[in-house]
């Protein structure tokens, strides 16, 4: 597709940008190509030089393949760049990448925070730890920001590129530090296993209605051993919290601070880019940075509105027209030019609606927001060739 | 494989990735439901009301409103859920606030693992049980837009991981009851909404087994969303694909007229759709393969967007592809053996 001069300026933007960053996190609704572009982005940055890790929470398999490993794990494996070589790029520099495994995660962060052997083994063995840290809203996302933390704060990467779970709420990955901090902070807890709340002797008074009075309803709820067990498990668990919300501040400011970029990833339909601008304004609100919007899988403009209006006739004529090679016995060139006609109006329908819900977007963001349209390709994305031209169309190089 | 006629069933799961077109589908088969002159509940879960998009009608809300004739919807929240679940076994609403909006309780509330699922599941359950004046059912069909898979697999094992972590208490005692509603194959079926590519086929594949193996519910049909039908027949392609390859060598050796030549654009257009057909089809054999559950394609409609008038085509489309799937009941003792106790 001919680019714009518009189309490579905002290329050229978003490539200089990007060199700047030291972490870029994709973000956008569940099916928008979010882990293919994360690649992407990684897989240039490394082309040209840095040393870059691309962490995905997506089992992405033929990904993977293409990228010449076996399947990502939840340990960093690096990918062998030389096969670019086949399309004439020169790698410079090295691309790594993992899969963020949440319960692994979690695991992780409780063997490095647990205040001793004990504790850390009556978390990891408690019967609730296991629904606790993969279900409590916001956990996956909080174990997520804790290792890109970690990795961070190691220092062995130029650039990492983090795509996130894709959440109905763009912030969750930001919010869940505090959230959880306050889920269980630490004078819920307090008050559950003050002595006396669940034996039923009266605790601290709450207005008309005592405090066991409250747990009983709440028991007869819940069953009285789960409350019971779920106070234990809560309390230790608490003792890792020691320093939670301080390294919750730290994710934060990390989040915030120039070094990380965020690119919004969405499909070309309404729905999806209205779910966009949505994440966006929450984004923007927070004062984060974010680089740039890209538009997967935009159907390209193959037939001109003249050619559209072309009498069947005419195009039938152009059929059989040199250098097309003649048609034969069985074919008939009404019937195709019929068809092809019929297939052009329907794919022009779809490129006009992507190319509309694409200027709107235009219209809602900042007139310096970088929108970078990766077409939809004939070809599967999932091969080297795919991702290359993928890259082509993200970035300005063609080198 | 025995598919009875999946209108004689009651309760309706809808689960599949994000972005493949399940409320789509979920609401086009409430219609579908509804045209048959069934009273039928359609319910979102804690999402930004699509439906109300959908159908055209004011904001859905945790209030049940009819958006067409028949067919009634209502956006479920837990907060909501939670509420009237509470109020129904408190019956006080003073007792209700001082427990339940107590602001350490709230926060309690907030970490066990999964209570927010089991009252949303815990209200579809009791509409199934509804009745009327008269003692008989107020709903017959209630269909449920689950959430996207990875946390819709999570979202349907609440009540087993319930019944495994307690063993009393009104808790226990309502997942035991949504389980049992679960797994019935006379009453409840989940079906899979898919789309012919990669990763939405994998992960249906994958959801398939977790809910057949581990869950033991009954899978009613697979959704196969957006297919393109096929426009030109194979010689038609292999034409196309001749003159493609012809007019690229002529640009390649410089012939300046093969860039403009007027079917230029045409071939690229063509070659795209047979390409994506191609495609689809692999996935739908694989699909067809591998689910060991019923497929219905649904075709992909070209429109200005989507609006009323393609949740309309896809009900009809529906209503006709349903009941031809109910062939005579096979054997259907082999599989049997996988409900899961």
């Amino acid at each position: 597709m001919a680019r714009t001069d518009d189309e490579a300026q905002a290329s050229r933007h978003f490539e200089r940008v990007i060199s700047e960053r030291q972490v870029v996190i994709c973000v956008g609704s569940g099916g928008v190509g979010k882990t293919t572009s994360s690649a992407v982005i990684g897989l240039n940055a490394a082309l040209s030089g840095r040393r870059v890790l691309v962490m995905t929470i997506d089992p992405a398999r033929r990904l993977a393949n293409s990228l010449g490993i076996e399947a990502l794990g939840s340990e960093m494996q690096q990918i062998p760049l030389e096969r670019f070589k086949e399309l004439g790029l020169e790698p410079k520099g090295e691309l790594w990448a993992m899969m963020l495994d949440m319960k692994d995660s979690f695991d992780r962060l409780v063997q490095r925070h647990a205040p001793d052997a004990k504790t850390r083994d009556a978390i990891l063995d408690n019967r609730f730890y296991h629904y606790f840290s993969t279900s409590l809203a916001g956990t996956q996302e909080y174990a997520a920001s804790e290792r890109l933390h970690e990795l961070v704060e190691s220092g062995e990467f130029d650039l990492i590129v983090l795509d996130t779970p894709p959440t109905t709420h763009a912030l969750d990955f930001l919010e869940a530090p505090e959230r959880l901090v306050d889920a269980v902070s630490s004078r819920a807890l307090q008050w559950l296993y003050k002595p006396g709340v669940l034996s039923g002797r009266s605790g601290m008074g709450i207005v008309s209605l005592g405090t066991n009075y409250v747990m009983r309803t709440l028991g007869k709820f819940t069953g009285g051993e789960l409350l019971s067990d779920l106070g234990v498990f809560l309390k230790t668990f608490s003792s890792l919290f020691e320093g939670f919300e301080e390294r919750a501040r730290g994710v934060i400011d990390l989040l915030k601070s120039p070094a990380t970029g965020f690119v919004v990833v969405t499909a070309p339909d309404s729905l999806t880019v209205e779910e966009a601008l949505y994440f966006y304004e929450k984004l923007d609100r927070d004062a984060l940075h974010v680089d740039a919007f890209i538009v997967n899988r935009v159907h390209p403009r193959w037939v001109s509105e003249e050619a559209l209006a072309l009498p069947p006739a005419e195009l039938a004529t152009a059929l059989e027209a040199p250098p097309l090679p003649a048609l034969d016995e069985a074919l008939d060139a009404s019937a195709l030019a019929a068809l092809l006609l019929e297939n052009a109006s329907q794919f022009e329908l779809r490129a006009s609606q992507d190319a509309s819900s694409i200027a709107l977007m235009g219209d809602r963001l900042p007139k310096t927001m970088p929108i970078l349209q990766v077409p939809y390709f004939n070809r599967d994305i999932h091969s080297l060739a795919g991702l290359n031209q993928a890259r082509t169309a993200l970035f300005a190089t063609s080198g | 494989m025995s598919s009875p006629d999946l209108y004689n069933r009651r309760f309706f799961l809808f689960s599949g990735k994000g972005g493949v077109g399940k409320t789509t589908l979920a609401a086009a088969f409430a219609l579908s439901c509804a045209r048959r002159g069934e009273r039928t509940l359609l319910m979102e879960l804690n999402v930004k009301g699509k439906i109300s998009t959908l159908f055209g009608a004011g904001e859905v809300d945790h209030e049940i409103r009819e958006v067409d004739d028949n067919l009634y919807a209502v956006n479920v929240t837990p907060a909501a859920a939670m509420r009237e679940y509470a109020l129904m076994i408190l019956k006080i609403k003073l007792v209700y606030r001082a427990v339940f909006e107590n602001r350490i309780v709230s926060s309690f509330l907030k970490v066990i693992p999964g209570l927010n699922e089991l009252v949303m599941l815990g209200k579809a359950y009791y509409h199934v049980n509804e009745t009327d004046e008269a003692g008989r059912p107020k709903w017959d069909k209630i269909i449920v837009d689950a959430p996207a898979t990875g946390h819709g697999i999570f979202f349907l094992k609440i009540p087993s991981v319930i019944t495994s972590l307690v063993k009393s208490g009104l808790m226990f005692e309502e997942a035991r009851r949504i389980l049992d509603l679960l797994q019935d194959p006379e009453r409840t079926a989940i079906n899979l909404v898919t789309l012919a590519e990669d990763m939405p086929v994998n992960e249906t594949l994958e959801l398939a087994r977790v809910v057949r193996e581990e869950m033991g519910v009954p899978i009613g049909v697979v959704l196969a969303n957006a297919v393109y039908r096929p426009l030109f027949d194979e010689a038609q392609v292999a034409h196309l694909n001749e003159a493609h390859a012809a007019l690229q060598a002529a640009a390649d050796a410089g012939d300046k007229h093969a860039e403009a030549h007027p079917a230029s654009g045409f071939l690229e257009a063509a070659r795209f759709r047979n390409a994506r057909v191609a495609m689809q089809q692999e996935y739908l054999d694989l699909l067809r393969e591998k689910a060991d559950a019923p497929m219905v394609e649904v075709p992909f409609y070209f429109h200005d967007r989507m609006s009323f008038a393609t949740i309309d085509e896809i009900a009809e489309h529906l209503s006709r592809e349903l009941p031809a799937l109910a062939n005579p009941a096979e054997d259907a003792a082999d599989r049997s053996s996988s409900s899961a106790g």
